[in-house]
């Protein structure tokens, strides 16, 4: 009984649209380069697909200089961030910032960098409904 | 042909005879064809590793507002273009030009800027990957110090989707040499900026800084140095960069953060620090390395 179970879920699975296709990170990535506020350099642009809920995590890194002011926000379909939490983590893995306070999403986190390093972009879903956005990193001295 | 997998995994499960657990097998049988399609590890290595290294108008910047004066003597000049006939020399020196171009576009010095577009664009279309170079947007943005910004993100962009290109058709090795170009053109223009300010203690710190980022470059060097002559000579003069850079101590301390939102943005109060231990000879002799690797490149 349950082998038939599996199989009929993988056809149920298999025949569902693919939420994934329907993820255009890359046109969300580019409508957040404009919202980097004034002043910022556009360095990178990032995409943010959960592929439909399969990847709790999407993860980049960048090297932050001292002295530099760094911009990183989030561009999502409906709502302005759709439950997309921006983490960010220094080389040892410590957690610098989060978008999510007091269970309020922030949709742009500024970074006055004081310790030059590795760090690593976060990106996790938090009740979000596309799994799917846009991300634009800049900087400014 | 995923979807089909997936499908005759599940089959197989649901039809086999193994006294195995069905969930457990049908996950590890899902895990292996994940494996299988994906791209191999040190693709994916590359690529977390390049995407890393910063852009160098970050340091075009920060002389500019230091209050450094634009010195063109310090750059590549254009003529040196027909000396560039392999893709090697291509790739290294269209992110030295790259780095050039930030240069001139940060200290908005248009006329200059508009020779380094028409030299990468020659560049790039001698690796096959002009096509990414918007030469007739850039060249139209240039004419005008009002279109700086755009100018900036449009050059960015064009950068971004070459190296997100180079990475897809399997020649990470250009990326590798473009972003190392770029790289060794802005330690270059620092240190000579710092040469002539020699108690410029911030601009030493940056010079010590760029340790972080050498580290990044050696680890990708070293994947193509059985195949590649060049590049394994490449490696051999940067490990003797990295010999001084080794002197280099940076000191990480860290210390919670703190944040407060404005007008909608978090702001964080990064409390931790970074200190960087340089001597002035260590600058010195960085200097005098970079210039050997880059003089080797632009000749």
């Amino acid at each position: 009984m349950k082998r038939i179970a599996i199989f009929v879920w993988t056809l149920v699975v298999l025949s569902a649209p693919d939420a994934t296709a329907q993820c255009n990170s890359e046109a969300l990535s580019n409508q957040c380069i404009p919202k980097l506020a004034s002043g910022f350099n556009f360095l990178k642009s990032y995409k943010i697909d959960g592929e439909g809920g399969a990847k709790d995590k999407v993860e980049y890194s960048y090297v932050f200089t001292k002295g530099t002011q760094y911009m990183i926000n989030i561009c999502a379909p409906n709502q302005p961030t759709d439950g997309i939490v921006v983490t960010l983590y220094d080389s040892n893995r410590n957690k610098v910032a989060t978008s999510k306070v007091n269970g309020q999403y922030i949709s742009a986190i500024a970074y006055p960098c004081n310790a030059t390093g590795i760090y690593y972009i976060q990106y996790t879903f938090d009740g979000s409904s596309t799994y799917c956005g846009g991300s634009a990193l800049g900087f400014k001295r | 042909m995923k979807k089909l997998l997936i499908a005759l995994v599940a089959l197989t499960i649901a039809c086999g005879s193994e006294k195995k657990n069905e969930e457990q097998a049908f996950m590890e049988e899902l895990n292996n064809t994940e494996e299988n399609s994906g791209p191999t590890v040190s693709e994916a290595v590359i690529g977390d590793i390049l995407q890393q290294i910063p852009s160098p108008l970050e340091i075009a910047v920060l002389l500019k507002e230091s209050g450094k004066k634009y010195n063109a003597s310090l750059l590549n000049s254009p003529d040196n273009l027909p000396k560039y006939n392999s893709n090697y020399k291509k790739a290294l020196n269209l992110g030295i030009y790259g780095a050039d171009l930030g240069y001139t576009n940060i200290y908005e010095q248009n006329q200059d800027g508009i020779k380094y577009i028409s030299t990468i664009k020659s560049l790039a279309d001698g690796l096959n990957i002009g096509q990414f170079f918007d030469i007739e947007t850039i060249g139209r943005l240039a004419t005008n110090s009002k279109n700086l910004d755009s100018l900036l993100l449009i050059t960015t962009q064009n950068f971004n989707a070459i190296n997100h290109y180079l990475q897809t058709q399997n020649r990470a090795n250009l990326s590798v040499l473009l972003l190392t170009g770029g790289w060794i053109e802005a330690v270059h223009i620092m240190c000579s900026v710092a040469a002539q300010d020699p108690n410029n203690k911030v601009l030493q710190e940056k010079i010590g800084e760029q340790k972080v980022i050498l580290e990044n470059i050696m680890l990708l060097l070293p994947f193509y140095k059985e195949k590649d002559q060049n590049m394994a000579t490449l490696l051999e003069d940067m490990q003797e960069l990295k010999k001084i850079f080794d002197r280099v101590n940076i000191t990480y301390t860290y210390k919670e953060s703190t944040f407060e939102v404005v007008n909608g943005v978090m702001v964080i109060k990064d409390n931790s620090t970074t200190t960087i231990d340089i001597t002035p000879q260590d600058v010195m002799d960085i200097r005098n390395t970079t210039l050997n690797i880059r003089n080797k490149i632009i000749s």
